[in-house]
């Protein structure tokens, strides 16, 4: 029994506080009456001589005594006294499950989130009935699933209808926001209830100093044994644009030594194999190599039964491999033919000016020193042209020209710089309107760029060109520019869900980032230290663009966390006992307000309504009588 | 000073009242008939033929340049009964909730009001046990604000004595007229005579009686201490239920004889209670013996 108000010395303080102003209240009105009046004229003393002679005395013990005892009845009703143990009053907790990548793990027929589930089950039914309970599923984020509420089986059905996700917990951020929902919505101060393996992420795990004291655990059977895929990478070789190199990374998660066999497969074809033995802990990698030009899934799959089988497997979709057709149309094929063979990414074709077609089946024409009498329909590029028949404005051809500066805001001319670059002979163009210069001489621009068309005014393969790393440079900046998506060097990788981080070269511009998740939408993302950070929260896919480069990240993979939370000393583990058997404290101020009024009526019924002030004659008021009637400290006699 | 508090519309609601005595008093036309007599009144009556020692200036000019006559012109004789409110403010009027004295200014002021309105001349006379300071007033509603200056710079103060204040009464203001007297009528002296006195004298008395609910049922039981308000005599005694009625008894015999002593000569009675409300007190037992 305790009061919710008041503490048992505050209740006697006020109590005897009120009882001793009833009773000098009463001995007041015992002692005679000083009364000012018009005359003594009509004055006559009562013929019976007066009861009381003892003032100071209780005439009536028993009225005193009822009254004092109701007063006291209606305080504590007020005070709100409560039978039961304080540590049982209504209180809300918050149950917080794990429902993390790691509770997928199988220990015999159930998961560990299973366990967990069990576990809180009997935690919650081991409530008493108005207790509160607010559920939040936790992985990545925290995830309210229920608001506080006494409703056992919405809570239990809640419960049982949570699934694994994908990413690892945030245990630190979870009860943070338990703490956060406590205050901002709980009456009585409950347990934060942990049910879960806990397992995450070093920096996402909480120290004891950042642990309230009301945490509790219920843990679950965690010895489970899984070695899991980490990160597939996917690219081209730089060498050969049909060469794939796969890079598979593999972490043993369990306390034993794991020996366990990788095999790749393209298209349900073996591509590749491996076999890794992995001390407990121990992170290794294999780097496989296939050639392909098709399009199709990449499986890498370790063969193997353990805890987690969601890690087991990754697949990629290989995008097809699409090389640029360029057609040259050329009377000396052998100047040209190093620049675009230099070029992995492209086919290149060779004919005469004579067999010039307008629709020819490439994507990239190039026109060797000659006009053709109509233009291509394709994306082209001009080599030195000849003034009569040029499609753009020319001026007169110059020798033995210095090239004057590279306009490095343009993409042809990015990363081209050297000045000191002397033209045997070039053609000069005239500025005009929708043509942009990206190289000046003396005499004027030596290469412009339209809408669809690069002019270069110099063979970039013949003369003292030949000789300088500008020449391929630009030919490849030029390729680029008219070709930008096929040109894209691509690069595909299979990471786990949650927080992507991505390493980004020196001098990257922000900018020129993009990310996009299913369907094209751009995902928000930062830049911090260098290092490109995105988090998705469901499997699936995400490209990153940086410049010309993409990344494909397919999202495939469960985020296993590494770290085993070391549960602090100070955490209560376990269901606590007794808690149903208990009587849970109850309000019982409506008893004692109803006890307390009853007991004045039975006082009044007794003593009080032999002294009711009869009415006479209409001239005393009614307030008057309704006063008398109510005082608290009535005589007695 | 206590403010009297008495609002628009109560007053607007007095403006529909008279001050009425049935007396005819020496010299005076009596009433409120509007007299056949000719003399210095403000109302035209007639004319006549002037006769030698007329007051030349009621001679008829205009008609003298017309008709070279001289015609006097006759005005109607207007009643100026003196209207006199004596009332008390001795100590005894201080007792009780709400206060007679505060109860009594009130009901003097709207009575001043009532006869303002109909042009009577009327004399505030506040007394104890002597004749206090009067003010007369009359000459129309907008003479009101003075009257209510001077009651509210009255104070309550000293013993009623009746028999002194009748006699000095009399002896200042010899012209009959209508007295109303507002009181409590607690003279340890007894009031009976001075009253009868004051109505052998000629006088139409309106006594207004005023008590608070407690003079004449004290809320009291048990054993108490009294002091009268007057004297200051103090009294112990145990009062009870048998005790109050004949309390009751007593009050309510002494009030009969003070109804008696009014209505014996013609004069009027009204018994107030000061938990009626002013207004309500007017057009109530005032309104119904002021008739």
């Amino acid at each position: 029994m305790f009061f919710l108000n008041l503490g048992l010395g505050e209740f006697l303080a006020i109590w005897g506080a009120v009882s001793g102003a009833v009773l000098a209240l009463y001995l007041l009105d015992r002692s005679r009456r000083k009364i000012r009046v018009a005359t003594m004229r009509f004055w006559t003393p009562s013929e019976k001589p007066p009861e009381a002679k003892h003032r100071k005395r209780i005439q009536q013990p028993w009225s005193m005594l009822l009254q004092l005892i109701a007063i006291g009845l209606l305080l504590a009703a007020l005070a709100q006294l409560r039978l039961g143990s304080p540590d049982r009053m209504s209180r809300d907790h918050v149950l917080v499950l794990d429902s993390s990548a790691w509770m997928g793990a199988r220990v015999g027929q159930m998961t560990l989130l299973d366990q967990a589930k069990r576990e809180a089950i009997l935690w919650v039914r081991s409530l008493p009935a108005g207790d509160r309970v607010m559920l939040v599923r936790a992985d990545a984020l925290p995830s309210p699933t229920t608001m506080f509420a006494n409703n056992r089986q919405a809570t239990e059905q809640a419960l049982l209808e949570t699934r694994v996700g994908g990413s690892a917990v945030n245990l630190k951020a979870t009860i943070d926001f338990a703490r956060q929902m406590q205050r901002q919505h709980g009456s009585g101060l409950g347990e934060i209830v942990l049910a879960g393996a806990f397992r995450g992420h070093a920096n996402d795990l909480p120290s004891e100093k950042e642990l309230p004291a009301n945490v509790r655990l219920l843990p679950v059977k965690a010895d489970t044994r899984n070695v899991g895929i980490r990160k597939v990478t996917l690219r081209r070789s730089p060498a050969d644009a049909q060469l794939w190199e796969v890079f598979v990374a593999v972490k043993n998660y369990s306390a034993q030594v794991e020996a366990v066999p990788l095999a790749v497969t393209f298209g349900s074809a073996p591509v590749g194999s491996a076999r890794f033995t992995l001390a407990p802990g121990a992170e290794e990698s294999a780097r496989i190599e296939f050639r392909t030009k098709a399009a199709g899934y990449l499986e890498a799959r370790l063969v193997t039964r353990d805890g987690i089988i969601e890690d087991n497997a990754a697949t990629l979709e290989l995008p097809e491999q699409k090389l640029v057709r360029v057609m040259v149309y050329t009377r000396d094929p052998a100047l040209i033919r190093p620049l675009l063979a230099a070029n992995r990414w492209l086919t290149a074709s060779y004919a005469l000016p004579e067999t010039y077609k307008t629709d020819v089946d490439a994507e990239i024409v190039v026109l060797d020193r000659f006009n053709p009498p109509v233009k291509p329909t394709r994306r082209s590029i001009w080599i030195a042209p000849p003034v009569q028949g040029s499609p753009i404005a020319m001026l007169s051809p110059a020798k033995n020209v210095k090239l004057t500066g590279w306009r490095n805001d343009h993409s042809m001319a990015a990363g081209l710089r050297s000045l000191d670059l002397k033209l045997d002979e070039t053609s000069v163009f005239a500025p005009s309107a929708g043509v942009s210069v990206v190289a000046e001489s003396e005499v004027g621009a030596v290469v412009v760029a339209s809408k669809d068309a690069a002019y270069l005014g110099f063979h970039p393969g013949s003369g003292a060109m030949r000789l300088e790393l500008t020449a391929p440079l630009l030919m490849a900046n030029t390729l680029e520019w008219l070709a930008p998506e096929v040109m894209r060097r691509r690069e595909v990788t299979g990471e786990s869900v949650g927080n992507v981080q991505i390493p980004l070269e020196r001098g990257t511009d922000p900018g020129s980032i993009r990310v996009l998740g299913a369907g094209d939408v751009a995902v928000p993302f930062s830049v911090v230290d260098g290092t490109l950070q995105f988090y998705a929260g469901e499997r699936g896919m995400a490209r990153v663009q940086i410049g010309s480069k993409e990344q494909v990240y397919s999202l495939s993979l469960p985020d296993v966390a590494e770290t085993v939370w070391d549960v602090p000393a100070k955490v209560r583990r376990g269901i606590p006992r007794g808690l149903t058997d208990s009587i849970a404290s109850r309000d019982i101020w409506q008893w004692l307000a109803m006890a307390g009024g009853l007991l004045l009526l039975v006082e009044w019924l007794w003593f009080g309504r032999t002294r009711l002030p009869a009415v006479q004659q209409g001239s005393t008021s009614m307030v008057e009588i309704f006063r008398r009637f109510t005082a608290p400290f009535r005589k007695a006699s | 000073m206590a403010e009297l508090s008495i609002d628009q519309s109560f007053l607007e609601r007095l403006e529909r009242l008279t001050l009425h005595w049935q007396k005819s008093f020496p010299g005076l036309v009596g009433g409120h008939n509007a007299s056949r007599y000719s003399g210095s009144g403000q109302e035209f009556l007639d004319h006549r033929q002037f006769h030698q020692g007329d007051d030349l200036r009621a001679v008829n000019w205009r008609v003298y340049m017309r008709l070279e006559r001289l015609i006097l012109k006759l005005f109607q004789v207007e009643p100026r009964v003196p209207v006199r409110i004596l009332f008390d403010v001795s100590d005894s009027m201080t007792t009780g909730e709400p206060s007679k004295f505060d109860y009594a200014r009130k009901l003097a002021g709207a009575m001043t009001y009532v006869g303002l309105v109909r042009l009577e001349s009327v004399l505030l006379q506040p007394f104890s046990d002597q004749l206090l300071d009067p003010l007369q007033c009359g000459g129309g509603r907008h003479r009101f604000r003075p009257c209510i200056d001077f009651l509210e710079g009255i104070k309550s103060a000293g013993k009623t004595d009746f028999m002194g204040c009748v006699k000095r009464f009399i002896a200042e203001y010899p012209q009959r007229g209508l007295v109303i007297v507002i009181s409590d009528f607690l003279d340890d002296q007894g009031c009976e005579k001075p009253l009868q006195y004051l109505a052998d004298f000629g006088h139409e008395v309106f006594l207004v009686h005023l008590w608070a609910d407690e003079d004449r049922v004290p809320p009291y039981k048990g054993e108490i201490e009294i002091e009268d308000a007057e004297t200051g005599e103090v009294q112990k005694l145990n009062f009870d239920a048998e005790a109050q009625e004949a309390y009751t008894a007593n009050f309510d015999a002494y009030a009969r004889g003070v109804r008696e002593v009014a209505q014996r000569k013609g004069g009027k009675y009204a018994g107030v209670t000061t938990s009626t409300p002013v207004e309500q007190a007017v057009f109530g037992p005032l309104l119904g013996g002021g008739r």
